[in-house]
């Protein structure tokens, strides 16, 4: 009996080991994999993985389409898309980070982009990109949100702004013009704001949505991401009034920008602060809706903020290759293809006054509103900076404290960010 | 001799366990401990010169007032939660336990808010409880109200949101574990009492409720730390919102961590969160052995 429990257990102490044995040994198997393919000459395929946080089949195909058109180009290089939802993207990466278990080219949410190079995520490409003539083709917004410290890190996949969409019919009902300035909004804003209907739309989450929903508002005051008072006060005020008014829901603190969307097309909104994303969608859910597009209303000047994704190179093996891979992207014919996909504006000005936007009346105003976009940050704490701006606007609408209060204490978080580089 | 070997044998087969115990509980709690004690955060992630800064993150937090913040609306979502789950699971474990026709379909139909999964309910919850939503819409029908709420728009009702979200999921968990207790009891207990002359609400205090206390104990205890650390229910009806009114210690941690990248001040949260529990499991396992001692 005794002799038996004792083999048992030395049997379940061997297999424990066993078992922890195997698992090392898979862990080395990979990494004995690429050493191979790093040495093995090139009739070997190189694989490179991407990942991306678009979400579907369909953006899922258009990605694909990308990196199969690649690899026709260059039959020994194959690039495989990854799908990682975007809630988990920044995790995975960070996690991946401190694993070494990462891809080689990553699309990028254009304000992390600082971030993670800060991390150490990015592969320093200036050299690489040093005799591209194509990089004077870009603006210099989305350009410089790929940059850190002077350098490249990556190159811009496509962009977008914000600008204000309008109900054509409900503004003529009323009587109002698209408004063009502040004031103009608010008395706008409360002409149209009848029984169900709320004069004006935006999406105030406390988060990165939010953020960026607020910037255009913020920078049309002159004031900056890092110096938000006391010109930043302005918007937070106007915004909060809005609310104050009626003219704008309460919960807009609740709404991402496609809820805002749905508002406006089921008839619920007047007006509405929203990117070119939602042309598209918002045709096939409301295919009668008339709407116009016009700048955010500014306060001293236009402003809006610049959104869209970057292609970042990420440090390793594999770094020409996907250098090679974000050139063949960047080619103005696979960049306007993909860009008309995508309900992207290209980052590139060749590109974008081809008259596919520079003609159509909607995509038109977008592509003026280019020259405003402004990039967020960029900062390597971008994220923090964010959250204290996000937080603002909450207070402000939630008139939970007064904008001067809100701004000021932002302000001061702000400050202390910048101050412990 | 053999009593050594004994020894040795029950050893080893503790052993595999408490390998295991090591590598995937212990490793990552000291770990994090490590971490809550240097400045670590995205600028210096990879580049190994990480600061030692001592109980710093811990203090930063507290002058911020986030901490407490936190701290008091875990604490406020966890007892009003256990409060009402225990008492509404209650009067449905006695309900059933009644043993009329159909007492058990029905119980099994109070388990569904059970099974469901959480992400589901909460998107439920967010749906109904939006200024559109059915909550409203109900309750202006019946005149009750005369404009909408906004639920999830104001501190007060967006924590009453929640608790109410986090309360019908844990009732059909209360009730399994109070029936399993009232089953203990036996029956012939009731009739003396009855013939004695004792009244059901006297019944229920004198008889009912001292002997369900074990089981109301661990249910407690677990409820307790069940509820302590939500997170996936907060996440989706409020994220937080609004201004951090119903922010989580458990939200927090992750809002820190993995939106803003300051890995030490979320994982002091997540040592603040587990010091916590540890002192309630500590606390259950005396009541535990006092209860056997008896």
């Amino acid at each position: 009996m005794k002799r038996a429990s004792l083999l048992l257990m030395s049997l379940m102490l061997v297999l424990t080991l066993a078992l922890t044995g195997c698992g090392s040994n898979k862990a080395a198997e990979p990494t004995e994999k690429s050493n191979e393919s790093a040495t093995a000459p090139t009739d070997s395929k190189k694989k490179l993985t991407l990942w991306f946080y678009f979400e579907g089949k369909s953006q899922f195909d258009i990605i694909k389409s990308l990196t199969d058109g690649f690899t026709q180009k260059n039959p020994n290089i194959e690039i495989k898309p990854v799908y990682i939802p975007f809630a988990d993207f920044k995790k995975r990466l960070s996690v991946g980070l401190a694993a070494s278990d990462l891809p080689d080219i990553v699309i990028i949410d254009n304000p992390d982009h600082a971030a993670y190079t800060a991390m150490g995520l990015f592969a320093d490409i200036t050299d690489k990109l040093a005799d591209w003539p194509d990089k004077d083709q870009y603006f210099e917004g989305p350009w410089k949100s790929a940059s850190y410290e002077g350098k490249q890190y990556g190159i811009p996949l496509g962009s977008n702004n914000l600008a204000l969409y309008y109900n054509e019919k409900m503004l003529a009902d009323a009587n109002v013009k698209p408004p063009q300035t502040w004031d103009e909004l608010r008395v706008a804003a409360k002409a149209l704001t009848k029984g169900n209907v709320k004069g004006l739309g935006i999406s105030a989450p406390q988060n990165e949505e939010g953020t960026f929903q607020f910037l255009p508002w913020l920078l049309s005051t002159g004031a900056t991401f890092d110096h938000i008072v006391p010109d930043g006060t302005r918007a937070l005020g106007m915004l909060s009034d809005l609310i104050k008014d009626g003219s704008m829901s309460k919960e807009v603190i609740n709404w991402t920008q496609s809820d805002v969307m749905k508002q406006f097309a089921s008839g619920n909104l007047a007006m509405m602060v929203n990117g070119p994303w939602q042309i598209p969608d918002l045709t096939k859910t409301a295919p009668d809706l008339k709407f116009g597009i016009a700048f955010v209303p500014k306060d001293s000047k236009f402003a809006s903020v610049l959104g869209g994704e970057n292609l970042g190179v990420m440090n390793g093996a594999n770094v020409d290759e996907a250098v090679q891979f974000i050139k063949y992207v960047a080619t103005p014919e696979v960049s306007k293809k993909f860009s008309q996909d995508f309900g992207y504006f290209p980052a590139r000005r060749d590109v974008a006054s081809d008259p596919y936007w520079s003609q159509n009346p909607q995509l038109k105003v977008f592509a003026e509103n280019m020259e405003n976009a402004q990039p967020r940050g960029p900062h390597p704490q971008w994220p923090t900076i964010s959250n204290a701006i996000s937080e603002a606007l909450s207070k402000a609408l939630t008139l939970t404290t007064t904008p001067e209060q809100a701004a000021t204490e932002a302000q001061a978080k702000i400050d202390k960010i910048l101050s412990n580089k | 001799m053999t009593k050594a070997k004994g020894r040795i044998a029950g050893y080893l087969f503790v052993l595999p366990a408490l390998l295991y115990m090591i590598f995937f509980v212990g490793y990552p709690i000291i770990d994090n401990i490590r971490l809550s004690l240097f400045d670590v955060n995205v600028m210096n992630l990879t580049k190994g010169h990480q600061s030692f800064v001592g109980l710093d993150n811990y203090i930063e937090l507290f002058k911020e007032g986030t901490l407490q913040k936190v701290l008091m609306n875990t604490l406020i979502f966890t007892i009003s939660c256990l409060v009402l789950q225990f008492i509404i699971g209650l009067a449905f474990a006695m309900l059933f336990n009644l043993q009329f026709r159909s007492a058990q379909r029905l119980r099994g139909l109070v388990m569904i808010s059970w099974l469901l999964p959480a992400t589901i309910t909460a998107m439920m919850f967010k749906f109904m409880f939006s200024s559109g939503g059915i909550i409203n819409d109900f309750l202006m029908k019946l005149h009750l109200i005369s404009s909408p709420i906004d639920w999830l728009v104001s501190s007060g009702t967006a924590m009453f949101t929640i608790i109410l979200a986090n309360t019908w999921i844990g009732i059909p968990f209360n009730m399994m574990l109070l029936t399993a207790g009232l089953t203990t009891i036996p029956k012939d207990i009731y009739e003396s009492a009855a013939i004695d002359g004792a009244t059901a609400v006297k019944r229920f205090f004198k008889i009912t409720l001292p002997l369900l206390k074990p089981a109301i104990m661990s249910l407690l205890v677990l409820g307790f730390i069940y509820t302590f650390k939500v997170f996936d229910l907060v996440l989706i009806i409020t994220n937080g919102g609004p201004v951090n009114a119903t922010q989580m210690m458990s939200t927090y941690a992750y809002k820190l961590s993995f939106d803003q990248f300051q890995y030490s001040q979320g994982a002091a949260i997540s040592n603040v969160m587990f010091v916590l529990l540890l002192i309630i499991g500590v606390i259950y396992l005396r009541l535990l052995k006092k209860e056997e001692q008896l």
